[in-house]
């Protein structure tokens, strides 16, 4: 057992730190949340230049050859700053769903320019009515002359107006109650019949509901085997859960950290607010939590890299780490008293995001559903 | 970042697995998290263990210990010992022979660390007294050098291996002018001296512990561990090896186990527990935090490993921990059972017939409370790391 990242890890995680800091500043954060794209794409090229968008692909399209280790060290710098930005969807899920299932054009074409930071991919998976998985998808492609016909309604899809392209997961075959007969789309997002209706988000972040009018979609458009997405998908979903986990660690520990530090100067009846046990016991428990999660994120991640069974270490991965940052978010703000719920003081932003993410990809809820199926029903 | 065991390291969870098979037997397991050394059947079984050379793993050859390649032995063992409900290894080793091997004379060394390592002698640890509880530095309990010896005068509460050790392990106050924390010393004490007298507390689940009276005890001055009033130093340093070596979330995960396979074959009102969707979300709740404590205990153990790390704010949440999960555990466990869950044991420690597991649940809810308490217990835990992780001033 070895719980040490290697020089390599430590050498990404200082310099994600120090680059973040300077140019992820809160203001940023809060510029980011009213402005058109919901991210900036000056940042998202420094982003590139530094090699971050290439961490997981192989080095024969320009990637690093990295492991979900590394994405985790990543996540926690971008979630340390609330950086907003279509890593998620864009490199972890669309580009790891190509990299996993595309054929060699695809991930020639492709690749490359989300790693040049050129071309963004929303991720359309989730739909009303249906949990983050490849259930409860009632969008259907059904074939025609040359290719298929889209119909049916995304939602929660990200940076959706930004994007190049939408990754559509929709049922070629199979009901929606089943991950049978699945398969990926990788369709141009100025397609006729594609319609985005804009979130109002607790996190302000930019989110979308898309729906899909008999759009057509040529057939090199599909990504990997008709009927049979699910099972190369699975992985790559479950990778960007974790991501999300790492992020919110470091979103975690900074919102502690700043109720921490608060907690040392702010006097009320003479004396630091911080000596009090009532505090004291507040933040001891939420830090060990922080630390159970950043474990767990960890641990998760190491299966993922490995190979190892992972479908419940992730699902507990996230219903934990979703419950800390919700918990250390409304912790935080409730040190620093009045103060934590007013608009120009940080904590609100983590305020709504802690809730935010721990609904987002799997509710708490859902993964629980997940971890009983496991431990349960063989 | 490697979260598995080496092959050597599996290899010895095998045999020790196939040990405890072998030497395992219904008188062995007890309800005291980590098993006491109380009846001859438990010490055998240590002995055994000792004779395999398994208490000695990593301790220097000089006292009778035995090199190891293995930073994780006496982890995977104590795990081990903890899912069969077999006696740890954990008390004596932790506590005394790393504080005695830090900081004792060569002769205390040379006199204890070896008997210790073959399972000769029992100890007790002998710090809280009625007014020193959480308050631990306030222990009272008088020493006194009169020539070459110290005369003992006061009482120690809650030393739950008194009636059989053979030694204990005591705090006692040697400075009574300086402030609490640096006027106390640790010595050990035979316990067949003159002036001891030991009483019986019965615990909620009918386990026993003790009051130890100490009138005019005398104990040579030599059998004084390490400098004069710096007791506290050393003890809250092997706090740190009992709750690391004690508190392992081996049981829960063994408690959480058997519950899960209880649920899946147990029907109520015609349908299975298992598919009864509030029992399901339960279920995968306490999974996770069960796993939470696993990966606190993980960390835990990752940095004890260390050389010349004491890992005192990882035992703490380790601790923290291992009471909250024990507590939600167990109390959510007496939910799902309903009525059957409060068919308990009578005096005899014997369930009544219609008690589902034994009656067991019930148990592990009154036990855990106690965890809650014990060896610095959740509260206490929180005060050691708001204080000494996080830099929040003391009140």
């Amino acid at each position: 057992m070895d719980m040490e990242f290697t020089e390599e890890q430590r050498q990404l995680m200082n310099t994600a730190r120090s680059f973040l800091e300077k140019e992820c500043p809160s203001a940023l954060v809060r510029e980011l949340e009213t402005s058109d794209l919901g991210f900036s794409p000056g940042l998202w090229r420094k982003m590139a230049n530094l090699g971050w968008l290439g961490l997981p692909f192989p080095d024969e399209y320009g990637g690093y050859d990295l492991g979900v280790i590394d994405l985790v060290v990543l996540g926690k710098e971008l979630g340390r700053v609330l950086c907003p930005s279509p890593y998620i969807p864009t490199v972890v899920l669309a580009g790891g769903a190509i990299a996993a299932a595309g054929s060699e054009e695809q991930k020639k074409t492709h690749l490359p320019r989300i790693i040049s930071g050129e071309e963004l991919i929303a991720f359309a998976l989730q739909e009303s009515g249906g949990s983050y998985s490849g259930r409860g998808i009632k969008t259907t492609a059904t074939e025609t002359d040359g290719g298929y016909v889209l119909s049916g309604t995304k939602m929660f899809v990200e940076f959706a107006e930004a994007a190049d392209r939408l990754l559509v997961v929709a049922h070629t075959s199979g009901d929606a109650d089943s991950t049978d007969g699945l398969t990926m789309f990788l369709l141009d997002a100025k397609s006729a019949g594609v319609k985005l209706t804009p979130l109002s988000t607790l996190a302000r972040d930019r989110q979308y509901r898309v729906d899909l009018t008999d759009v057509k979609v040529p057939g090199d458009d599909i990504l990997g085997p008709v009927d049979g997405a699910w099972p190369l998908l699975e992985k790559t979903v479950h990778t960007g859960v974790v991501t999300l986990c790492a992020y919110m660690v470091g979103a975690s520990e900074t919102i502690h950290h700043m109720a921490n530090e608060f907690a040392k100067e702010r006097i009320q009846f003479g004396r630091p607010i911080g000596s009090f046990q009532a505090i004291q016991h507040y933040l001891a428990q939420t830090i060990t939590e922080i630390i159970g999660a950043d474990t767990l994120t960890i641990y998760a991640a190491w299966a993922l890299d490995n190979d190892l069974p992972h479908r419940t270490i992730v699902a507990k991965a996230k219903s934990f780490t979703g419950d800390t940052f919700k918990q250390a978010s409304s912790i935080g703000a409730q040190i620093h008293g009045g103060l934590g719920y007013n608009e120009e003081v940080d904590t609100t932003l983590f305020l709504r995001r802690g809730k935010q993410y721990q609904l987002s990809m799997g509710d708490s809820g859902h993964w629980e559903d997940v971890i009983a199926e496991e431990l349960l029903d063989n | 970042m490697n979260f598995a065991f080496t092959k050597e390291e599996e290899a010895f969870r095998a045999e020790v697995r196939e040990f405890i098979s072998g030497a395992m037997t219904d008188e062995i397991p007890s309800r005291w998290l980590g098993g006491l050394l109380d009846t001859p059947a438990r010490q055998d079984f240590v002995t055994k263990m000792a004779d395999k050379g398994w208490l000695s793993i990593g301790f220097p050859e000089k006292y009778g210990g035995t090199e190891s390649t293995m930073p994780l032995a006496q982890y995977v063992l104590n795990e081990e010992l903890h899912m069969a409900q077999a006696p740890i290894v954990g008390k004596n080793l932790g506590v005394v022979v790393n504080t005695l091997l830090h900081q004792g004379s060569e002769e205390l060394k040379q006199e204890f660390v070896p008997r210790i390592l073959r399972n000769e002698i029992q100890w007790a640890l002998a710090y809280t007294e009625p007014d020193a509880g959480s308050d631990l530095a306030n222990m009272q309990c008088r020493a006194v050098l009169d020539g070459d010896e110290y005369v003992i005068n006061g009482q120690k509460r809650f030393i739950t291996s008194a009636h059989f050790a053979d030694y204990m392990w005591t705090g006692v106050r040697t400075d009574p002018d300086a402030p609490k924390h640096k006027g106390i010393s640790l010595l050990i004490i035979d316990m067949d001296s003159p002036g001891i007298t030991i009483t019986p507390i019965w615990t909620i689940i009918g386990e026993r512990t003790n009051d130890v009276f100490l009138d005019n005890v005398r104990v040579p001055k030599e059998r004084l561990v390490g400098e004069e009033n710096k007791g506290w130093q050393y003890i809250t340093e092997a706090l740190t090896y009992e709750r690391f070596a004690m508190t392992s979330i081996a049981p829960t995960v063994r408690k959480f186990q058997r519950f899960v396979d209880f649920v899946k074959e147990t029907e109520v009102d015609g349908k299975r527990l298992a598919d009864d969707p509030v029992v399901r979300r339960k279920i995968a709740r306490l999974s996770v935090l069960v796993e939470i404590g696993r990966m606190l205990d993980f960390r835990c153990v990752a940095m004890a490993v260390k050389p010349d790390y004491v890992p005192y704010i990882e035992a703490a949440m380790n601790k923290m921990w291992g009471g909250i999960v024990e507590t939600e555990m167990s109390d959510q466990f007496l939910d799902i059972l309903g009525p059957h869950g409060y068919l308990w044991k009578d005096r005899e420690a014997n369930a009544s017939e219609d008690a589902l597991l034994d009656g067991d649940v019930a148990d592990d809810y009154l036990w855990a409370g106690h965890q809650r308490v014990a060896a610095a217990g959740v509260d206490i835990s929180k005060n050691i790391i708001a204080r000494r992780y996080l830099n929040l001033p003391s009140s």
